[in-house]
């Protein structure tokens, strides 16, 4: 089977507008993961040890299941309970909630890496919780969590082709819809590849430079 | 087995020759075909596919259960030798597989809600009401939207029959383009919270001949199948074999039907 | 209101149909036999992840160029794009170029060659942070490169890789239900399968979120927890 460029450049106007709506979705999906995880970690530090425990395994469940498997149960559970989601909606609440679990680890990550000493001092200063979060704990944690937040974006990325599975009108679905109707599957599968590819790839060299940024600030800090 | 049927041989007479299982490919699209429970072959085009075969001396099967838009290329890569989904023999199809002679003529009809709030019946009132129009990717319902004028933004496309269904379910689409037989199952299947509106409203040229899809590569195969069929079509074996799914003798293909017709104008 | 209206159906629900028990003993043989195939699709994958990372890795290392680079290229590809693009590829594509493996190869193939190329970066990454006094002390005792790397660095790593590999091995058996699109019959596939023919979603992709979850939690992550331990106790004796 031969490469056809000009079947490539008919398609590239549907795949390059696939690909905003990979992007859109990956954002706004990583957008409410970025909330999501904000309440299930302030969820495990409640002061009534039930909810920190029901949190915490309700995260562990979200985690430790596929992706894949709770977009079909958004998608086809909810209907049957009355509750009329559009193919969008049901992806992005799935994904900020499956990536919303994995930042509350990221959270809580960074929370921890603020030395104890800290938390004391503002104490014996005594500074409000919500004084002592904003203004000491906070600006602290946040360097610490910035590199994991990135991972995540990309993780968030490099999953939204599952989203074809549900119907909607990300890069996959699109190239699916291509080889269905041409029966030409190696260009639209070659192009998703790629465009993955020349997003990913200078996503992923940020994301390092980015980490070495902090860990550079992070040891100025300490000296 | 059947070694005298196969003067020359292709490659799947050879495979059959040798014993080994005919492999049948399909999706998910009740009552046309789908599997059971052990993943055995359900659905009147398996059913009168195995009487068939059946008369061919071929008794040892295999299936496998695909997405509908993977049928061809999972053909074509011999994941499987023969589609028996219940494609339609379409002009795009045929540049890329063959086609046995026609099992029966077909239409398609719009799945709406109960009393049909928008009033549709066709493409048309669908361009007319801007409604949204679910189907599966890779169903014949897409080119033929597209002649009769549907604009993308309208259409909405997913995998097959199961995900139509659960769009329809959850008022994601105004109204569900697909074969009448897939249509009058979902209704059954929804307590009537759908209806299926009169075929007869569809365009005439969107009636079709459903074939089982081959290789190419397999043109002796191919001609065998076609003999055995042409003994057994509309016979007691065929008809007692597809009637719990519905097929009836209103669906036999007719005298002049030709899958070289359906290839050139479909 | 809102609430009552999303409250009837949801009862109804597990009113009418089958109940849930009733569900239970019919499906539950074939969402075993589905998940036994998650299971061998996971050990598969995961054997030729833990090769491909080993080897990978330690190519990333290498003092040559050229093998180094084909590591970068080869990591880089299969983690820059995404792995059902690499899955569908490999089964709808290849079979153009004349290659048509199997649904469960092409399955286990795509899973090895992406989580390989993780795991070769947890593999780097080990290797690199054993202190630099041991490499010392191999070169000091005339080691040659290919000893010094089994007996002194490899066994060292083990102990340093084998908790990120633990949630990297977590993350490829969630990843495994992406085989049930190339009609690989796992348990995503038989629960698609059971959802299509009875319509009892919740019932169905409940109880497969279940079992994906306890395979995780109960099978899985003790295994590798274990596996920490006995490679602690083993690096520690040596």
């Amino acid at each position: 089977m031969e490469w056809r460029w000009d079947f490539t450049f008919e398609i590239l106007p549907r795949m390059l507008w696939a690909t905003g709506n990979t992007l859109l979705a990956a954002g706004i999906g990583y957008l409410i993961a970025l909330v999501v995880g904000l309440i299930l970690m302030l969820g495990q530090r409640t002061p009534y040890r039930i909810v920190n425990f029901i949190v915490r395994e309700v995260v562990e469940f979200i985690r430790s299941t596929p992706l894949l498997v709770q977009l079909f149960f958004v998608f086809f559970v909810a209907p049957q309970f009355g509750i009329k989601l559009t193919a969008w909606t049901s992806a992005m609440l799935t994904i900020g909630l499956h990536f919303g679990t994995y930042l509350s680890e990221v959270y809580r990550g960074a929370l921890e890496g603020v030395p104890k000493a800290q938390w004391e001092a503002c104490r014996a200063l005594n500074f409000s919780t919500a004084y002592t979060y904003r203004r000491v704990v906070l600006p602290q944690a946040f360097p610490i969590a910035l590199p994991g937040m990135g991972n995540y974006l990309v993780g968030i990325f490099k999953d939204t082709p599952l989203l074809a599975t549900i119907g909607v009108a990300e890069l996959m679905h699109t190239a699916n819809a291509l080889g269905a109707e041409t029966y030409r599957y190696l260009e639209p599968y070659t192009m998703v590849g790629f465009i993955f590819l020349i997003i990913s790839l200078p996503a992923a060299m940020g994301l390092r430079r980015l980490e070495a940024a902090v860990a550079k600030a992070q040891g100025k800090v300490k000296h | 087995m059947s070694s005298a049927f196969f003067a020359q041989a292709d490659e799947l007479s050879d495979r059959i020759n040798a014993g080994e299982p005919i492999r049948l490919g399909f999706a998910t699209a009740i009552p046309w075909a789908y599997p059971g429970d052990n993943g055995e072959p359900l659905g009147f085009v398996n059913a009168l596919t195995l009487v068939v075969l059946e008369e061919m001396g071929i008794t040892n099967y295999e299936t496998s259960v695909n997405e509908w838009a993977g049928l061809i290329p999972g053909l074509q890569a011999k994941r499987y030798d023969i589609i028996t989904g219940g494609m339609y023999i379409l002009k795009s199809r045929c540049e890329n597989i063959n086609f046995s002679d026609p099992i029966g003529l077909f239409g398609d009809a719009m799945l709406v809600p109960a009393g049909n709030p928008k009033g549709i019946h066709n493409y048309q009132d669908v361009i007319k009401t801007s409604a949204t129009l679910v189907t599966g990717a890779g169903f014949n319902t897409v080119e033929a939207a597209k002649k009769e004028g549907v604009p993308e933004s309208q259409m909405m496309l997913v995998a097959g029959e199961v995900e139509i269904l659960a769009a329809m379910n959850a008022g994601r689409a105004d109204a569900a383009v697909q074969t009448f037989f897939g249509a009058k199952e979902h209704v059954d299947k929804s307590n009537g919270k759908f209806e299926v509106t009169d075929p007869a409203d569809m365009p005439d040229w969107t009636k079709n001949w459903v074939g089982i899809g081959m290789r190419k590569s397999d043109p002796e195969f191919l001609a065998a199948f076609n003999e055995a069929m042409a003994k057994v079509i509309g016979g007691q074996k065929w008809m007692a074999a597809t009637a719990p799914y519905g097929y009836t003798e209103f669906q036999l293909p007719g005298e002049d039907a030709s899958t070289a017709f359906a290839c050139a104008n479909r | 209101m809102a609430l009552r209206s999303c409250l009837i159906p949801f009862l109804q629900q597990l009113g009418d149909d089958v109940s849930y028990w009733g569900f239970f003993v019919e499906y539950a043989p074939k969402m075993a036999s589905g998940a036994m195939t998650t299971a061998m699709v996971m050990g598969c994958s995961a054997l030729l992840a833990a090769v491909i990372s080993l080897i990978f890795g330690l190519m990333r290392l290498s003092q040559n160029w050229g093998v180094q680079a084909a590591a970068t290229v080869y990591i880089e590809f299969f983690r820059g794009t995404s792995l059902l693009v690499q899955l569908y590829w490999i089964y709808y594509v290849l079979p153009l170029m004349g290659l048509t493996l199997s649904p469960f190869m092409s399955g286990v193939l795509a899973l090895g060659l992406n989580f390989g190329a993780y795991g070769a970066e947890i593999v780097r990454g080990g290797v690199q942070s054993v202190p630099r006094g041991q490499w010392e002390a191999a070169l000091a005792l005339n080691m040659s490169p290919a000893q010094r790397m089994r007996r002194i660095i490899v066994p060292q790593t083990f102990t340093l890789i084998l908790p990120p590999m633990a949630n990297l091995t977590v993350e490829l058996l969630k990843a495994t239900a992406l085989v049930a699109l190339i009609t690989v019959v796992d348990l995503m596939f038989v629960a698609k399968q059971i959802n299509a023919t009875t319509w009892l979603s919740a019932q169905v992709f409940g109880t497969a979120l279940i079992i994906y979850y306890i395979m995780a939690r109960f099978a899985l992550i003790p295994f590798l927890r274990w596996l920490e331990v006995l490679a602690a106790r083993k690096v520690g004796k040596a």
